[in-house]
């Protein structure tokens, strides 16, 4: 893979680590999924995992692309600017981020 | 003094953060544009319009324009008269006086070579005698030839200083201002934190349908805390870079002695001659050193151009060459300089691994001085610089909608004030930048004193953003919005959009050549982020407008639109 390459994966992934990191807050839960935070307290708990997985391999893909002080700027550079993307979502489109976590039916049943 | 601790930081948070907040808007503002210096010079100088080059041979086209190279006249008429020991003869003529040091500085950036050459001053007094005279050129290292210096670089020589000296000289007091601004810039971040009481749980929160006193406080805990590591370390970094040589400059006071001491041990070790000789020498072939230097940095796992080439004591027995390597592919600040004796090419002297102390401050000034080669990076900086922005102007804006409904009804001012100048460096500094730059290209590239012309621009519109902020805050006393925004935002929409045409009728420069025709990034991207700085102003004109208590004038409505008003 090309260092473009790995840059777009941390980039999607920090992107996506930021997104579970949201949902799995209370607040943002049940402004995504319209539904009870009390009653979703294992997805939050897995979405939590799934985020600080998904930043470590963001940090990894950046150390992929770059010589590490570099892409530990990269990374948090990246960290901050996916997070206000995630707020500003939240604030104008919030269901759109339902298709991070499509697996809300299932708990339902 | 007051009931809590968190009253008292959030006091000073409030304050200080007030007052010095005007300069580190003018700070995270420039130093945002900054980024992107070296593209603005491109876009501003035409001329200079071509692709960055490695450096050339020096044997073949540098060395020849070194021995060109005079005393600059302006320098040798200010130093001369104070470098000059009477007791030692007469006064050395311009012309006459002996080259010393070649450099030449190429960046991955720069289409054009900086060079010059210091001469010493044969007659200068004994505590002077380490001072130069100095004669610099710009030179197009495609064919060597000398290009005119005369015209304002305004990404390079006016933009980026004013963002850490206010481009205010006398007695540094623009950089003492800076750093007390970069000071207290540490201390709200610090103060902010412990206000904040939700820093976690509101980590992504911004409620911009909540009133304008809830969302204002929202975008600036937001913009603060998720940028929280880049303001601090670029208020930190812009700190430590000037910490040695203006703020606490000890080794050239109190440890003067020590320092030279130590600067003559370091020399002798490294076995680099401190002084010349008096034994003329010719000198080897600099290609050839330029050569080894390459392999020795690839044998390094560091491959990599010549960024910095220095010739020491020319023309004599003791010359020596310093080649230092572009440090394009790393953050910290280091040139791994190898440097060879000037008559047998020889190394003299590898620089080894620096030490833990040395690499943290090479890390943390590469940091903030960014020479790297990482566009992703830099853009990446841009935001965390407007997220400051940002950050700062709705802290602004809080401010003033905390208290006008209170000064208001007492008849106070403050509110009026504050928000006046708010307008005045928010978008006030927005419309002088683009202003400079649109005036850079109506006026023609030859006329003389041109740079003159385009700073007296700058802060000519920045006075009359002022003097129109001032004019329109008086609805702010009576706790109203101070319609100036809105005008402003107008303006800033409508001189970014002249500023492209402009660049467009001066050079042929469109964006459909630039970017699909004959690919230039530097003048593409300069005029695109104009574009998306005129959408972004004229979206927020019109969410300005569609308050119904804006009191806008019959021309912002006219160039908004009626709908508006709805």
């Amino acid at each position: 893979m090309t260092s473009y390459q790995w840059l777009l994966l941390a980039l999607l992934l920090s992107q996506s680590g930021m997104v579970w990191i949201a949902l799995s807050m209370k607040v943002h839960w049940e402004q995504v999924m319209l539904h009870s935070a009390a009653e979703s307290i294992t997805s939050r708990k897995t979405l939590k995992s799934l985020a600080v997985t998904a930043l470590m391999l963001s940090l990894l893909s950046c150390l992929m692309a770059d010589h590490p002080s570099m892409a530990l700027l990269v990374w948090i550079m990246l960290m901050a600017i996916t997070a206000l993307t995630v707020a500003l979502v939240l604030s104008w489109r919030a269901r759109l981020l339902r298709f991070m976590w499509p697996f809300l039916n299932l708990e339902k049943s | 003094m007051f009931n809590s601790f968190r009253l008292s930081m959030t006091w000073l948070h409030t304050w200080f953060g007030l007052v010095l907040g005007f300069v580190l808007m003018v700070c995270f503002f420039f130093g945002s544009l900054s980024v992107f210096d070296r593209e603005i010079d491109r876009w501003s100088i035409p001329q200079t319009r071509f692709e960055a080059q490695p450096m050339p041979s020096f044997d073949d086209l540098l060395l020849p324009i070194f021995q060109q190279i005079e005393p600059d006249k302006a320098n040798y008429a200010t130093q001369m008269p104070r470098l000059h020991d009477p007791a030692k003869g007469s006064m050395t003529s311009r012309l006459e006086l002996p080259a010393d040091r070649f450099w030449a500085y190429n960046t991955h950036r720069d289409p054009v070579l900086a060079m010059g050459v210091r001469f010493s001053v044969p007659t200068a007094h004994s505590s002077l005698k380490d001072m130069r005279i100095r004669g610099d050129v710009v030179v197009d290292p495609r064919s060597g030839k000398i290009l005119p210096d005369d015209a304002l670089r305004i990404g390079s020589a006016w933009f980026y200083p004013l963002h850490y000296s206010l481009n205010w000289s006398w007695k540094n007091l623009g950089y003492w201002i800076v750093g007390l601004a970069g000071f207290v810039m540490l201390a709200a971040l610090v103060t902010g934190i412990i206000m904040h009481r939700k820093v976690f749980r509101e980590f992504f929160t911004f409620r911009p349908k909540k009133r304008m006193q809830r969302s204002t406080l929202d975008m600036h805990n937001l913009t603060g805390v998720l940028a929280l590591p880049f303001h601090f370390f670029f208020a930190f970094t812009g700190l430590v870079i000037f910490a040695g040589s203006i703020y606490l400059p000890v080794t050239h006071t109190l440890l003067k002695p020590i320092h030279d001491q130590q600067h003559l041990l370091e020399a002798e070790r490294a076995g680099l001659p401190a002084e010349r000789s008096g034994q003329p020498a010719a000198l080897a072939s600099v290609d050839a050193m330029m050569e080894e230097a390459k392999r020795r940095w690839a044998a390094r796992d560091m491959a990599g151009d010549v960024g910095f080439l220095v010739v020491n004591h020319v023309g004599d027995a003791n010359s020596f060459v310093s080649i230092y390597r572009a440090g394009s592919d790393r953050v910290a600040l280091v040139g791994e300089g190898i440097h060879f004796k000037g008559n047998t090419g020889e190394v003299l002297y590898e620089e080894p691994p620096r030490s833990v102390v040395m690499s943290t401050n090479e890390f943390l000034t590469g940091l903030h001085l960014q020479h790297f080669e990482h566009w992703l990076l830099r853009w990446l900086y841009v935001a965390g610089g407007l997220m400051g922005c940002v950050c700062i102007a709705t802290g602004f804006v809080f401010f003033v909608e905390k208290r006008k409904q209170q000064h208001a009804k007492v008849g106070g001012q403050g509110s009026r004030v504050v928000d006046a100048l708010a307008v005045t460096t928010v978008t006030g500094m927005v419309i002088a930048a683009i202003g400079m730059l649109l005036i850079n290209r109506l006026l023609p590239m030859d006329l003389a004193g041109k740079g003159d012309y385009e700073r007296a621009a700058f802060w000519g519109f920045w006075l009359l953003a002022m003097l129109h902020a001032v004019w329109r805050s008086a609805a702010v006393a009576q706790a109203k919005p101070n319609p100036a925004w809105l005008e402003q935002c107008l303006a800033v929409s409508v001189l970014a959009c002249l500023a492209v045409i402009m660049n467009w009728f001066s050079t042929g420069d469109h964006l459909i050549k630039t970017v699909f025709i004959n690919t230039y990034w530097p003048v593409a991207g300069v005029d695109i982020s104009l574009l998306v700085t005129a959408a972004v102003a004229w979206g927020v004109a019109r969410k300005l407008a569609k308050r119904k208590d804006v009191n806008i004038g019959e021309h912002s409505v006219l160039i908004l639109g009626e709908s508006v008003r709805d």
